[in-house]
């Protein structure tokens, strides 16, 4: 890697980590979805720096512009507590299973990864979108349909689910 | 061992950093929205994961990103499905906390 992407990859790592503890520890859940937010925008440069911009662009697109949003709905619609809803006292040996969640993943993994690395070439070869798209019509085209079929069978479900009236005996 | 780190390992480092720290939220957060928050900090750190073993490995590029493109589509319709059921459970229950959500119809 050369200088310059070295310091593009050490400023996303380091908007990835403050992001994601952002998301994770803190007290109210907007902060936590402005982190996500962090998150998401330094996982797009990373596409970025894999050269591969149709991936980063979409990123933004779907995640920053569409996900993020509907969570803010979700946010909104929860009639969060006026002092956050994440600052009260937990059940006990809460912090301890996170804990244990997080580290027991974290050590066995990075053992593979940094043991076993996989066969790497170092310089990242750019594929174009129209070759995406060519894969996207060509060899992978039921999957593309099945996406398409399963995304109007979430929206229609949600609305279903969120219709029916609760309550009324 | 700082020469010996590819540009494949540390990408794959950030991701399981991603994943890791997603799994954390998931049993740290008490409220359904922030379990959610936490779910899509994992799915980001495996989209990642997928385009850096696409793109620095000799497997084929394409697949691995039309892979990603898969994950977030289907992100996109988890986190639509998830905004109704968290809907429900709120106008049902009056509260969004996973530990109070604890009632049975009967």
């Amino acid at each position: 890697m050369d200088l310059l992407a070295k310091l593009a990859f050490a400023l996303y790592t380091l908007i990835i980590v403050t992001g994601a503890i952002m998301a994770v520890a803190s007290g109210t859940l907007v902060r936590a979805l402005l982190g996500l937010i962090g998150v998401m925008i330094g996982v797009a440069g990373m596409y970025l720096l894999l050269a591969a911009p149709f991936v980063a662009f979409m990123q933004i697109l779907i995640y920053v512009g569409g996900v993020s949003v509907l969570i803010f709905f979700a946010v909104m619609l929860t009639r969060a507590a006026p002092n956050g809803d994440e600052s009260s006292p937990g059940p006990r040996g809460r912090g301890l299973y996170a804990l244990f969640a997080l580290v027991v993943p974290a050590v066995l993994l990075s053992c593979v990864i940094v043991k076993h690395p996989a066969s790497a070439i170092s310089r990242p070869v750019e594929v174009g979108a129209v070759r995406l798209g060519e894969g996207m019509l060509g060899p992978y085209v039921l999957p593309f349909e099945l996406i398409s079929l399963l995304l109007f069978i979430a929206m229609a479900g949600a609305v279903l689910v969120a219709w029916r009236k609760w309550g009324r005996k | 061992m700082g020469e010996k780190m590819t540009p494949l390992t540390l990408f794959q480092l950030v991701g399981l950093f991603l994943i890791c720290i997603g799994l954390f939220g998931l049993v740290w957060r008490r409220t359904l929205v922030g379990m959610v928050i936490a779910i899509e900090l994992m799915i980001n750190g495996a989209g990642l994961s997928i385009v850096a073993a696409a793109q620095l490995t000799p497997a084929s590029a394409v697949l691995g990103q039309l892979g990603t493109l898969f994950v977030m589509g289907i992100a996109a319709a988890e986190a639509t499905l998830i905004l109704a059921i968290v809907l429900l459970a709120v106008r049902r229950f009056n509260t969004s906390r996973a530990g109070e959500l604890s009632g049975l119809k009967g």
